[in-house]
């Protein structure tokens, strides 16, 4: 891997041939590989090592991006030359690109060398461990095991350079036997904090209960939701719901609404980079520093995520939440969602709970209406029967139809305990909530 | 390159059962324009190897950005280790069902290199098309076109030697009407993006942009004063954009073989579709012929060899309701027993090849359109999705559309929003009672399929004409 010498040394060299216009570069080299198993045996085991560069040229206010992902020298110089070409016959933009000047960056992604190293040989140890323990039950497992390492550089012609370089471990498992089945997942920086053994008895522990499952008529429940069906939900909302730029152009739920209170005093979610639990990632893809963002506080709609480019047009902050060159019309996303714990216990909002459901897992959740946020999608790998305080029956899986502003409205309980999950682009940091306020619209018979 | 990947392969062949080797050079423009005004331009070129090698019965694939030969044969290597990995945890031998050595070029024919057609005038396209939008509520507008130009060179150690040069063009403009807490959106040609095809420049001239700008921001400003669409169950008729979406999801997905042998449990699902149904199921109504045709001129999963260098075929996966075939690659047609149908596809240089979908399609039927809505008292003509989501064994589905109209005694009438229909999926397509002639049939193009770890975006097709379904549950998004 390209180490930050490499990076300074490459603009110093290519920084001439942008004939004097403005120019941001973005590079993002990776180098990971990824063991998938189906059934108990590995059947897809594959590496990657890959380089893109971004080329971003300013022709005064014409912007033009080249991409490729070769370092090759000719083809580099090329590329930018192809560049400014381009920026001279696009027609300008409706607003004056800048750049950000040289930036301080006050954390950094977390690196771990067991990570970088971690060979396939070792993923496929660890792959054996929980086969050896779940096949012990009569059980099978499929899932993934991810390793990598990811640097990304960003340098522009105003001095701007931000380098970083971060690990990364990725899990997932479902074990299955006949009709039980049950899920989990892990992400972290560093491989030595995954624990197959802790892993395979939760699964062990969901899958003997996800048995003979019973149906229930739909309708609205009082659920308690995992950490994993939190972070899902979570990541639609911000897509939904908190990107600046649908915020200005009034297709957001939360356009006209900053300000007003709209959840329990308890619910606080932000953008936080510096949050202990999750992976931070120091600075954006214009090398804006990444910051704490409150997007709900105490309940209070406070505002979104932005972009350089909408910050630009609007007048706004840029928030440290750019997206890549090539994605940069989508707007922004949060890289670091993290929902502030509760003081409760798992086992409290079980066993205060009369009638209701538990929901471990959603499958293809998909957003109904973005204006409220109604989503809709099905449960799968472990839904449970809540009564009179017991996780009684497990149940066949359930198609829900759900507003996030009415699931949130309705939490009134919220763990102390909180997991990291994957998220659209970054890590999730959530708690169990349990509300009172969620619609199944259909069941399934299986 | 050619060279250096036959020396690869010499390096690889005594040591490997099997090996495949792929280089793949992409080249994309993409240029997308709100309100007018250009958002992004955007020109790219991805290149490299993918490695891919069974070894002692266990797959192991590795792949590089850096074409250097040294470089290759490190990777060669690695992708062999990998493989030894793979070998400590495995059942049973991998083997491949047979195919014949092919040595072989294709090329998409195409009329306009879509690269070689000047910025200026794609440009001048989407300012004037997005301008035109801008009507009344409707304060955002888009366009985008899309052009790749893919070439691929394949071999393997059983001495398959195949080029190919893929064409793609695509694009599609969309309106937003914008009002006091909702907005609704129409897109035109289809929505997501638009429509796609292997094709020239020639199929975005076709498209008609310009005649149709008026039209759908005219539609998105009705929308956004329409009533929400009634509940309740009914006849509605599908058009051709949205059933495409219909097919994909409800039976191109739970065709794909390795879903059905568990492959893709713990992440997109397994499918209703088991082994025991092959030929002993009833899957739609006897009007429902649904095929896998990666040979028609066109289609968005139109080729001349899949990415393990078998060629492009035809097969039946539903005849006449009957459930009759499945997607398949190499690997999982030999646990049938079958040849592979060319199924096998890889986004790019560094994703192996998956059971993917190509050209699937619901065959056109007899009825003009107006004898498809004639007998229809009171229902619902449904087009361009909004919202799709679809359970882990495709079974239970809930589709959202841009637009909804009436259809009151076989009469088009008044536009609703909000649209949302539900079912079952056999219980659906043996619903199904008409489907409209061969003139309104077309290959929607879909860019965004989206399958596998690590993930990979896939470009496919579905030729559908409007289609009528009988006793549907409708209701409409809050």
């Amino acid at each position: 891997m390209k180490d930050k010498y490499f990076w300074e040394n490459f603009i110093e060299k290519v920084k001439k041939n942008f004939e004097g216009l403005d120019f941001e570069i973005v590079a993002m080299e990776n180098n990971s590989g990824l063991t998938r198993f189906a059934q108990s045996y590995i059947h897809q085991n594959v590496a990657e090592t890959n380089l893109n560069l971004t080329f971003k040229v300013i022709n005064k206010d014409k912007v033009s991006i080249v991409k490729l992902n070769s370092l090759d020298e000719s083809e580099v110089f090329k590329n930018i030359k192809r560049a400014i070409e381009l920026s001279k016959i696009i027609p300008k933009l409706d607003y004056h690109y800048s750049l950000l000047k040289s930036q301080d960056y006050k954390i950094k992604g977390e690196f771990s060398e067991e990570t970088a190293n971690f060979t396939p040989l070792n993923r496929a140890q660890q792959i054996i461990r929980l086969v050896k323990r779940v096949n012990q039950k009569g059980y099978e497992a499929s899932g993934a095991l991810e390793t990598g390492v990811e640097t990304v550089m960003v340098a522009n012609s105003e001095g701007l350079f931000a380098f970083d370089r971060e690990t990364k471990v990725d899990f997932n498992s479902v074990i299955t036997k006949d009709n039980s089945t049950a899920y989990h997942s892990f992400i972290n920086s560093n491989v030595n904090h995954l624990d197959i053994e802790r892993i395979s008895d939760e699964l062990l522990d969901t899958a003997l209960r996800n048995v003979d499952q019973v149906e229930i008529e739909p309708g609205v429940y009082t659920v308690v939701l995992s950490p994993e069906a939190v972070a899902e939900i979570l990541s639609e909302a911000d897509y939904a719901g908190f990107d600046g730029k649908l915020i200005m152009e009034g297709k957001s739920f939360i356009s006209g609404k900053q300000g007003k209170k709209l959840f329990p005093e308890s619910i606080t979610i932000s953008d936080d980079p510096f949050e202990k639990l999750t992976m931070p990632i120091p600075f954006d893809f214009v090398g804006c520093p990444r910051k704490k963002i409150d997007l709900i506080k105490d309940g209070v709609i406070v505002n979104g995520v932005f972009d350089h480019i909408t910050a630009i047009k609007y007048n706004m902050e840029c928030t440290g939440n750019t997206l890549p060159p090539e994605s940069a019309s989508m707007g922004a996303l949060s890289f670091n969602i993290v929902m502030k714990q509760g003081e409760d216990q798992l086992e409290d909002m079980i066993s205060n709970t009369k009638k209701g459901v538990y929901i471990n897992r959603f499958h293809y959740v998909n957003v109904l209406n973005p204006m409220n946020i109604e989503l809709t999608g099905m449960t799968r790998d472990g839904t449970f029967l809540i009564e009179n305080g017991k996780l009684t029956k497990a149940i066949k899986n359930m198609r829900f139809n759900t507003s996030v502003i009415d699931l949130l409205k309705g939490v009134d309980m919220i763990s102390r305990e909180r997991h990291t999950k994957s998220g659209f682009v970054g890590p999730v940091v959530a708690p169990y909530l349990r509300t009172n306020n969620f619609t199944f619209s259909s069941k399934t018979s299986f | 390159m050619r060279k250096i990947l036959k020396n690869i392969l010499d390096y690889l062949d005594s040591k490997v059962d099997y090996a495949d080797i792929r280089f793949v050079e992409t080249n994309r423009e993409n240029i997308e324009v709100e309100n007018g005004i250009l958002s992004t331009y955007n020109i790219s070129k991805d290149r490299g190897t993918g490695i891919r090698v069974l070894v002692n019965g266990a797959w192991g694939f590795a792949s590089s950005n850096d074409l250097k030969k040294e470089a290759l044969l490190k990777t060669a290597a690695k992708a062999v280790k990998i493989a030894i990995a793979s070998g400590m945890v495995k059942k049973e031998d991998i083997k491949l069902a047979p195919e014949e050595k092919h040595i072989a070029c294709y090329t998409t024919p195409i009329i306009k290199d879509p690269f070689k057609i000047s910025s200026t005038e794609k440009l001048e396209l989407l300012i004037k098309a997005t301008n035109l939008m801008l009507k009344d509520k409707v304060k955002k507008s888009e366009g985008s076109l899309d052009f790749y130009k893919t070439h691929k060179l394949f071999l393997s150690t059983e001495g398959s030697e195949i080029e190919q040069t893929l064409f793609e063009s695509g694009g599609g403009i969309a309106a937003y009407a914008i009002g006091e807490g909702d907005f609704q959106k129409r897109s035109y040609p289809s929505s997501f993006g638009g429509d796609y095809a292997t094709s020239g420049y020639e199929f975005i001239e076709k498209m008609r942009l310009l005649e149709n700008a008026e039209r759908i921001a005219g539609e998105a400003n009705e929308l956004l004063v329409a009533p929400l669409c009634p509940e309740g169950v009914m006849d509605i008729v599908l058009g051709g954009s949205q059933l495409a979406l219909q097919v994909h999801e409800s039976c191109g997905h739970p065709v794909e073989l390795d879903r059905v042998l568990g492959k893709e449990l713990s992440y997109a699902g397994g499918s209703f579709l088991t082994l025991d149904k092959l030929n002993h199921f009833t899957y739609g109504s006897p009007l429902v012929t649904i095929t896998a045709d990666a040979t028609l001129p066109g289609g968005l999963g139109t080729f001349g060899y899949d990415d393990e260098g078998v060629p492009a075929s035809k097969s039946f996966l539903v005849n006449k309701g009957k459930f009759t075939g499945y997607l398949t690659s190499r690997e999982d047609a030999f646990k049938l027993g079958l040849p592979s149908n060319g199924a096998a596809r890889a986004e790019s240089w560094n994703r192996i090849p998956l059971v993917r979908m190509t050209n699937i399609n619901l065959l056109p039927g007899n009825l003009e359109l107006d004898e498809i809505f004639s007998d229809i008292k009171q229902g619902l003509y449904l087009d361009f999705n909004k919202s799709w989501s679809i359970d882990d064994k495709r079974l239970n589905f809930q589709f959202s559309t841009e637009i909804a109209r009436e259809i009151k005694n076989g009469k088009l009438g008044k536009i609703y929003k909000n649209a949302v229909y539900h079912g079952i999926t056999p219980e659906f397509w043996s619903s199904c009672d008409g489907i409209s002639k061969e003139k309104y049939w077309h290959i929607w193009g879909v860019p965004n399929c989206g399958k596998g770890q690590p993930g990979q975006t896939m470009h496919v097709g579905h030729g559908t004409s409007p289609a009528r379904f009988r006793n549907i549950k409708v209701g409409a998004s809050k």
